[in-house]
């Protein structure tokens, strides 16, 4: 396409600005009648970005493309600006830039202007912000807010200078004058863009002309000249009606007969995006049912990292139905020499749901939650829903399934490894509540897997899932949970190890409706160190509730207590923050216990005073969990009392300090551990549960597709035949 | 022992935060619904976890109906005066009147200047802003007295210099500046030039007493301009929590309130009160509790009839 820049062609409406009633009803006249945008030129009597912000809050559909004369804008602010309208209209804002027509055209300050503006879109809060600009200069500026969509940028200006930085930075250029695009596609192809990136916009004055014939003058702008936004002045209703309703579809018509195929083509992508593509990453063949975000995708942003670890992935997936995770999984197979991360929730610790220049099948958009059966309880649940919002929605019902601590985790993640929270001994671990999961394999079949159905595969979903498949539902037999007492203590834990043994024995002592998590560490030198005390008690009768407590007031001195009767929904800890602000790489190991023993709280109590670890908890599980079959599910630990955890910053230290508490473990809870390596993967799962798992690895994912997390090595030697096709068809 | 004899106004101070985007519009909304006559928004150009002031007032002034809007107050080192009072009238021509512009000196320096502002002392940047108000001014004053247009803006001022801007759009009303000021140079230039003063109560040192000292600059810089000090609007931003019992100032029921405002207004002179607040049943309750028996006391200690409430 030579003389066209392959933009599905736009309409829009060129305002003036005049009374605030006409403007009002012309611009809703045009909503309705299906312009796609308004333009607001600031060469009216009114300033043409309060009109365009008082206009967005009257519209819902239409863009909104605000012509700002640079003139005594500071950039930076402007920059806010443009997001705070582009958040406050849902995404609606593309940004026209111009220079007063009588100052001095300095095309080099809107340039810098609009690295300024984009500097400010991009930032994080956190990043200071420097430009050394001839005319504007940051000097640590707070970057943000993010607009809510790319916003573009069109640049009006029919000067050669503005033709040039248009080719330079510009999304869009409005001025089309007839030789004007020689010199935008010069200046982009000098700068390494393809001259498609940038949109050509006309703005065009009212016509008395019938409609064909004013299609058919159009016509050769479309073909000829690569417009592809045609804005209308009119500020009559009867010329703005016929321009939509009469020449439009005339010249969309011919247009796509000239131009095959323009009506739907897609944006082209810029060359800078491009050359943040990945090598091993085939992105022609991504199919095209599936959203995308690759890296120079304006949300790239959002999903490159996960809630505890920083990536940068080559390419993210993000099927909305199990059909497309299909196709998803197709693709990844094709590029089995590429990392690949499944996500649900983004929580992952021992799962790489992110990685570096890998892919990611994220399926968060899968998360629905929906009440199947109220007398059986039974739920259906998307993985991409947060044990919060399950929580939340079984909330009226008086229900609960045991979750995890924390409403922001996600479903596909722990559902599919174990789940140990404040309900463990009085229901079980989560995966106990699973009657049944539909998968896609690795082959690409949805698979559904129950007691009754392909029970092998459901026996290894619940606590190896992540090697199996990809889950795109569970059903969960919720239980009857009409509120819970909910403890939240402080003790002085500066005789540690007296403390973490008197808090276990006094657990074990309790009866199994009492679930309690203890927290120390991050003591700043100086000060005691204290542990955070959490309990649940399955129970919504004050009395015993008290008299679950009463016994663990008196094992060290208190400084703080908190109790009361909730709902189980209301006792999670409400998802805070950004969800994928992860940065670096987390260190956290598990153990799995039997009982807090005096060499194991000795052992404690010395990571604890290494300062190695800023975060160790010992959770209790058994009760409830300990009364089904280690056969019974590829979680095999059952007989383990307690789970611990600690964090560090450094994982050498970390490891160093863990060493000494190693020989009281029995085995390890994989959601909890970010090692790697056989020797991992076996303390995960004890040899019978290993010897199964990777038996069925060798039957449902032979070539080793899903790997992000404890991944099981297939029975059979690792380059199986089909294995090794599998890869050659892939290149 | 002052009061100015203003009509009283009530309003509220909203947290102009842009997560969620709506959640400053939607109680701006609230606060119209109410019958209360003001809602402002900060205005931090260099934070960003606000939205733009400018924006927000734009599109809120779309979604309400009869409540005037303002900044509280505008960050004039970040926005220049030509480019504001276009905007300022713009805004007030498209929201039918319901503008006012209460503008700030600037304070956060080092923020203004990571912005690309410049640094000012305390005493230039209260210079700088007697100029900025002198160019809005000029900018809204688009007639003549012969009724003839007015050619363009010419400034030549020690912070800015404006070189032939282009006049108007005339506001839809008689624009109120006010200044959002505590030291005694920036009140005596608010007693020469402005039409209102919008300080915080927090930082009143002394409390509601404290505010005698400073309206005694405004009403010096007013008498030193030939001005009456009644043309100076006083109006004070509040911080309050609506409790079943009396805990300090603002700190009680809505009738210690009314109370505590009416002794304000009487004997110090404010006549608009601008509650901190970012609750709805809080905003809701300071409209239909506290506003109207505020305004019934004070009328009745001026001696007027009992005022209309406006609902
Ligand atoms: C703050 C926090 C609190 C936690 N609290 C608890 C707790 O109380 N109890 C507990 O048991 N665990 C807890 N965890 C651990 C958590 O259960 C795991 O990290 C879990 O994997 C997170 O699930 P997700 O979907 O959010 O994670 P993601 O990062 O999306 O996924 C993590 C891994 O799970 C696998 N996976 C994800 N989705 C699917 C799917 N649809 N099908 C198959 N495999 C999938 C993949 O291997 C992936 O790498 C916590 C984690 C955090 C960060």
């Amino acid at each position: 396409m030579d003389n066209n820049y392959g933009h599905p062609l736009r309409f829009g409406l060129s305002l003036r600005s005049s009374a605030p009633a006409g403007m009002a009803e012309r611009v809703a006249l045009a909503e309705d009648l299906g312009y796609d945008l308004v333009s607001v030129p600031d060469a009216g009597e009114l300033d043409a970005w309060s009109v365009a912000s008082w206009l967005a809050a009257g519209t819902g559909r239409i863009i909104l493309s605000p012509l700002v004369s640079l003139g005594e804008h500071n950039p930076a602010v402007l920059g806010r600006a443009a997001a705070s309208l582009d958040l406050l209209s849902g995404g609606r804002l593309e940004l026209g830039l111009t220079l007063d027509s009588d100052s001095d055209s300095d095309a080099a300050a809107l340039g810098e202007a609009i690295d300024v503006i984009r500097g400010i879109w991009e930032g994080e809060a956190r990043a200071a912000l420097r430009y050394d600009g001839e005319h504007y200069q940051l000097h640590g500026a707070a970057g943000g807010p993010r607009p809510a969509h790319r916003v573009p940028i069109v640049v009006q200006g029919a000067d050669a200078s503005m033709m040039h930085l248009t080719g330079q930075r510009a999304d869009g250029w409005l001025g089309a004058e007839p030789d004007g695009n020689a010199i935008v596609d010069a200046a982009a192809r000098a700068a390494g863009r393809d001259p498609r990136e940038i949109r050509r916009v006309l703005e065009i004055e009212q016509s008395d002309v019938p409609s064909t014939a004013w299609a058919a003058q159009l016509l050769p702008l479309v073909i000829g000249k690569g417009v592809g936004d045609i804005l209308l002045r009119s500020a009559d209703p009867a010329v703005i009606r016929r321009f939509i309703t009469e020449v439009v579809p005339a010249l969309r018509q011919a247009a796509d007969l000239a131009l095959p195929g323009l009506s739907t083509a897609a944006p082209v992508r810029p060359a800078a995006a491009l050359a943040r593509r990945v090598a091993g990453i085939d992105y022609d063949s991504i199919p095209l049912t599936l959203a995308a975000i690759e890296p120079g995708d304006h949300d790239y942003a959002t999903v490159h990292s996960t809630y505890m670890r920083g990536g940068s992935p080559g390419l993210v997936l993000r099927p909305h139905t199990a059909e497309q995770v299909t196709d998803a999984v197709a693709f990844a197979r094709r590029h089995h020499e590429v990392p690949l991360g499944i996500r649900s929730g983004g929580h992952g610790i021992s799962g790489r749901s992110t990685n570096r220049d890998g892919i990611v099948i994220d399926v968060s958009a899968l998360d629905e939650i929906e009440v199947l059966d109220t007398e059986r309880r039974l739920v259906r649940i998307g993985p991409g829903a947060r044990w919060g919002e399950v929580a939340a929605a079984l909330e009226p019902y008086d229900w609960a399934i045991s979750s995890g601590d924390y409403g922001g985790v996600g479903v596909g993640g722990l559902a599919t490894a174990g789940g140990i929270g404040f309900l463990g001994r009085a229901h079980g671990l989560t995966i106990d509540h699973l009657r049944a999961v539909e998968l896609v394999l690795a082959d690409g079949s949805r698979v559904r897997a129950s007691a009754s159905e392909n029970p092998d595969l459901f026996w290894a979903v619940r606590g190896a899932g992540p090697s199996f498949g990809i889950a795109t539902a569970f059903e969960f037999e919720a239980a009857a949970v009409p509120g819970v007492g909910w403890a939240e203590l402080v003790f002085d834990a500066s005789d540690t190890a007296g403390f973490l043994e008197k808090w276990g024995a006094t657990l074990e002592a309790t009866p199994r409706d009492t679930t309690s998590f203890i927290t120390l560490g991050g003591a700043r030198p100086g000060e005691p160190l204290l542990a955070r005390f959490s309990a649940m008690v399955d129970s919504d009768d004050p009395e015993t509730i008290i008299s679950r407590l009463q016994p663990f007031a008196d094992i060290a001195p208190m400084y703080q207590q908190s109790v009361q009767v909730l709902s189980y929904a209301r006792a999670l800890m409400p998802a805070q923050g950004e969800a994928n602000g992860g940065s670096g790489e987390p260190h956290s190991r598990s153990g799995l216990l039997e009982h807090v023993t005096p060499e194991f709280a000795r052992a404690a109590a010395g990571l604890l005073g290494s300062g190695a670890s800023y975060f160790f908890q010992i959770r209790s599980t058994g009760g409830a969990a300990s009364d089904i079959d280690p056969d019974a599910t590829a979680y095999a630990h059952r007989s383990a009392q307690f789970s611990v955890a600690a964090m560090g910053a450094s994982a050498e230290r970390l490891d160093r300090g863990w060493a000494a508490l190693e020989p009281a473990f029995a085995g390890l809870y994989l959601s909890f551990d970010t090692a790697t390596g056989p020797d991992r993967v076996a303390a995960a799962f004890p040899p019978r549960t290993l010897e199964r798992l990777r038996a069925l690895k060798a039957q449902y994912d032979p070539t080793t597709l899903f790997r992000d997390n404890f991944a099981i090595r297939p029975a059979t030697a690792p380059a199986t035949a089909s294995g090794s096709t599998e890869t050659r068809a892939a290149r | 022992m002052t009061d100015y004899g203003h009509d009283l106004q009530f309003g509220v101070f909203i947290t102009p935060t842009n997560n969620p985007a709506q959640h400053a519009v939607d109680l701006a909304v609230v606060a119209d619904r109410a019958g209360l006559d003001l809602a402002t928004f900060q205005d931090h150009p260099y934070q960003p976890r606000f939205l733009d002031t400018w924006t927000l007032l734009s599109y809120v002034a779309a979604r309400t109906e009869r409540i005037r809007l303002s900044g509280n107050v505008i960050n004039l080192p970040l926005r220049h005066p030509a480019l504001l009072a276009r905007s300022a009238a713009s805004l007030d021509l498209l929201s039918g009147g319901r503008l006012e512009l209460a503008l700030g000196a600037g304070g956060f320096w080092d923020a203004i200047e990571a912005m690309g502002g410049g640094r000012l002392t305390p005493g230039e940047s209260v210079e700088a802003l007697e100029e900025g108000i002198g160019i809005i001014r000029q900018i809204w004053h688009t007639d003549q007295p012969g009724g003839e247009r007015a050619g363009g803006v010419h400034v030549r001022g020690r912070h800015y210099t404006v070189d032939g801007a282009k006049r108007g759009p005339a506001p839809a009303h008689d624009i109120g500046i006010w200044v959002g000021a505590l030291k005694p140079r920036i009140l005596r230039m608010t007693g020469r030039v402005a039409d209102g003063w919008l300080p915080s109560l927090g930082y009143v040192e002394g409390g509601p007493a404290g505010l005698d000292a400073l309206n005694a600059h405004i009403d010096a810089g007013a008498d030193a301009a030939g001005r009456s000090p009644r043309a100076i609007r006083r109006l004070l931003n509040i911080q309050g929590r609506f409790q079943p019992a009396n805990g300090g100032l603002l700190q009680g029921p809505a009738a210690q309130w009314a109370d505590e405002l009416t002794e304000i207004a009487l004997n110090h002179g404010t006549s608009g009160f601008i509650l901190a607040s970012d609750d709805a049943a809080t905003i809701e309750r300071y409209a239909h509790e506290v506003a109207p028996a505020v305004r019934e006391a004070v009328a009745l200690a001026r001696g007027e009839a009992a005022p209309v409430s406006p609902r």
